[in-house]
Formats: structure tokens, sequence, C-alpha cells
């Protein structure tokens, strides 16, 4: 496990996912810490405030798709204006109730997604993806 | 009944057919009347004509001529030709392209031209009432298409909240702490889980247009066993794609046809059976692929086999949804593919698929 993957990021309205995400998450210890964020625009707001400051910015994060007002699409398309020093070391994985190709496809075709995970989230696959996709 | 509503357009190169039209019907209709098939075509363009009348004679253009001319462009007024002589070729033409109602001889009866022009009405009504319908039906038939789509989406997501709750549990170790209670819910969910993605593939089934894209067969088989045979790594594959030539069909389709299939045979298996097994033959050719999918799994009763792939069917000592074959029979038709099935309760079943290639 490399080291740089310590936080990671958690993007969902719902706050019961959030909790279940949270807990599989702390259990797997794939990470040291998890950053909570129940909408596209809190997750935003924190980037933004913090990205002078690498040691709270997050390594990895994973993001729902149904949301209300900015959905994890509209998300991206946010995402991907911050500074490309950021972006570049911070993957992005999609995890959703979805059963939608145009979803899935729409997902995996966009750069900074590593992958879309369906939600309930299996510990096995987000420790293989992690391995996979570490800087 | 008043047909005062009733929009009529008369065209006849003889004005005193116009004046003597106009004298016998004014009351009853709202007359239109033209000179020539140029001016009649103007009055179509502005006003919403229910039913025309056109001379047969006249110096540019014969009625039918006419009528063929605004075929397309004006499909829903209903043709009436009125000619002065017995004109047995145009009789004929008129039959076979001029889409025409009705043939009424010159001079005109008055209450046979009467009569003929309210059941073109008639004729007017139903063919818009009916155009009507359709589009309701249709419109009615989407909604509830969506309604099903939405709704399905809607009650997964906090069934895969529960599931994944159960996980947790798992992986806290409390799986047992309740007796079978934690494994009761899980059975439950899945069971819920699987109900609802059969609903969503029967609707993307009955909704996607079929799209053509060249099918890897091999891979496609062994994605799909992997994702099948997860759960239960019991049963044994053997499998033999013979591919020598690209196969063109509709991806999703296929993909709904064989893991049905692919899951049914890991499911119904013995379950003292040592070696599950099931053998999946696969040839492409540039007509078409045949497949193959045989287990040695409990087997079908003979008096079951002919309602296998109806809706909601369920043999009562094995506990599928009786949804998965109904699927792969809705698929196959949509994609012109047929399936047969052999089946014995004692050495298992063998379905039988082919598929036209779309090259």
């Amino acid at each position: 496990m490399p080291n740089e993957l310590k936080k990671i990021m958690l993007i969902d309205d719902n706050e019961i996912d959030l909790k279940i995400n949270a807990r599989i998450i702390t259990l797997t210890k794939l990470f040291e810490e998890i950053i909570i964020c129940q909408s596209g625009e809190e997750s935003l707001d924190y980037l933004n405030k913090h990205m002078d400051n690498p040691e709270k910015l997050p390594n990895f994060i994973l993001l729902d798709i149904q949301m209300p007002e900015m959905d994890g699409f509209d998300y991206l398309d946010h995402y991907k204006q911050l500074p490309a020093t950021f972006t570049g070391s911070c993957p992005v994985a999609m995890l959703s109730s979805t059963l939608d190709f145009g979803d899935i496809k729409k997902a995996e075709a966009n750069v900074y997604v590593v992958k879309l995970l369906k939600k309930p989230l299996m510990p096995m696959e987000l420790a293989e993806l992690i391995n996979k996709k570490a800087p | 009944m008043s047909f005062q509503s009733i929009k009529v357009l008369y065209i006849d190169d003889e004005e005193n057919n116009l004046q003597a039209f106009k004298a016998s019907f004014r009351r009853l209709y709202e007359i239109y009347t033209a000179i020539s098939a140029a001016d009649g075509l103007k009055i179509l363009e502005s006003v919403n004509i229910h039913v025309v009348i056109a001379d047969q004679k006249m110096p540019n253009i014969t009625g039918v001529e006419f009528f063929k001319s605004i075929a397309e462009t004006f499909p829903d007024p209903i043709r009436i030709l009125l000619t002065g002589y017995t004109d047995i070729e145009a009789l004929a033409d008129a039959i076979n392209h001029g889409d025409i109602y009705r043939y009424v001889t010159k001079p005109w009866n008055d209450l046979e031209l009467h009569n003929s022009i309210k059941n073109a009405y008639d004729a007017y009504r139903s063919k818009i009432d009916l155009r009507n319908k359709i589009a309701e039906l249709e419109k009615t038939n989407d909604e509830l298409n969506r309604f099903i789509y939405s709704i399905s989406h809607e009650l997964r997501a906090p069934l895969v909240s529960v599931i994944g709750i159960v996980n947790l549990v798992k992986m806290e170790n409390l799986y047992h702490s309740s007796g079978e209670y934690w494994s009761l819910i899980e059975s439950c969910s899945n069971k819920l889980d699987y109900y609802i993605q059969k609903t969503l593939q029967y609707y993307k089934n009955n909704k996607t247009q079929s799209e053509e894209s060249n099918v890897d067969f091999k891979l496609l088989v062994a994605d799909l066993i992997n994702l099948y045979a997860y759960a239960n790594k019991d049963t044994q594959f053997d499998v033999n794609v013979d591919q020598p030539v690209p196969f063109k069909g509709d991806l999703f389709r296929i993909e709904v046809i064989l893991g049905n299939l692919i899951s049914n045979a890991i499911k119904y298996q013995k379950t003292n059976e040592p070696n599950k097994k099931v053998n999946i033959e696969i040839a492409v050719s540039i007509e078409c692929v045949e497949i193959n999918i045989t287990d040695n799994g409990v087997g079908i009763l003979n008096e079951h086999l002919e309602k296998i792939f109806t809706q909601f069917f369920r043999s009562k000592d094995h506990h599928g949804s009786g949804l998965g074959l109904f699927i792969v029979k809705e698929a196959l038709n949509k994609i012109n593919g047929r399936i047969s099935v052999k089946s014995n309760i004692d050495y298992g079943t063998t379905f039988k698929i082919t598929i036209p290639n779309a090259k």
C-alpha cells in the first residue's frame, strides 16, 4: 500500500450510504482519513479552501452520480477546472447504484474517472482499484 | 346534425358546375370552390379541408393526377372523383393510385353526392380520431415505461444500502450474532434486487433501439461467467468458441440472453451433484451464430417445457422469478433469434439459440 494514499473524500447526498461507506473504508484500513461531503458544492468549497494546503487535500475521491442539483457528472465539469497539479494526483471513482448503460459508458469515457463502482461498495473492488491506480 | 362545419373543396374547370354545386350545398357545408387545380392547391394550403371533390377532366391535369400530386402533402382530406363520362381507365387509375374514396358520375344526383360527402367526412373523422388515439396510446405507453424505469431506480437505491449494511455486518463478524436473521435479510434483499434488475432489463429490451456492434463471443462469455459464477464457484465451465468470422449484432440483447441462460445454468444445479457442469458451444458463421448451453442440472419436466418462456411461469420445486426466460424470449424476438430447449430430469437441459449475423 503506497504511503501517499492517506485521505479519501466521499461525496454522496445519502447520509446512510455515507455512513456505510465510511465504515467499510475504516474497517479495510485503506485510508487514514475520510473527508465526508454531502454534496458536490461542499466538496468544491473544501478543495478550493485548501488548495494551497496539500496535507488537507484528498488523494482519492468516491463520487456518487445521482445527487440533487449538482449531480456527479456536473461535479466533474467543475472538478476539471481545478489546478492540474491536484487533479493529476487525485483519481476519482464514481460510485452508484445505476444499472444504466448510458451512465456507465459516460462515466468510463471521462478522463478523470478511473472506474464506475457499483453500490454496494465492495472492499475488494476498492482495494484492487487503489492498488492498480496508485500514483 | 349540422354539416355546417364540414369544409368541402370542389375543383372543376366549368364555372357553371361550381355555381350549381354551391347552390345545392351551401346550406349544408362550408364550401370552397376552385376553377383549376392550382387554385385548389392554394385553398388546401390555407384552409383545413375535410373533403376534396375534383372533376376528372380538366385542361392541364386530370382529377386523378391532382389527387396523386397531393398524396404526400395533403394526405388527410378524403377524395371524391367526379366525372362526366364513364372512363374505365380513369376509374382503375383512381382506385389504384389516387387513394380515392368515392367515384361519382356527372351530372350528379344531389342526394347521392350529399351522402358521399357525409360518408367521406365520417371517414375523415375516424382517420383523425384513430391517429389521435394512437398518439395518445404511444404517450401513455411511454410514460408507463418511464415510470417503471424510474421507480425501479428509486427502489434500488435504498435496497443497495441495505445490502451494504449486510456486508458491513459480515465484515464486523456480526453475521451470526442474531441466529439466522441476517442471512434471511440478505437472501430477501438479493431476491428483491434480482427482481428489480430483471424489471430494468425488460424495460430496456422493450425500449432500446437495436444497435449493431461487433461481438466477440469468447470475451463476452468469459465476462458473463465471471459475473454470475462469482458467488458460486462449484460449477465447472467448458467453453468452446469457434469464431472464424466477425459477428455483428445487438450486444446489449445478446448479453441479456446469454447472461440469463448462464445464470440459470448455475442456479438450477442439483445440490447433491459432485460434478456440476455447464458446457457452452458457440459456432459463428457468416449467416448466424449457433449457441448451445448444456447443463447437468435439475432438468425441466416435459409438461413444463411449453410454458417456461411465458411471463411469471415457475415450477413449484424451484425458486425462480419467472422472468429470466421470458426476457430471453422477448430479447430474441427483437433481434430475430430463435431458441429451442431439450431437457431430461436425469441428465439436465440444453438450450439451443440461433441469432442472425448482421455482418
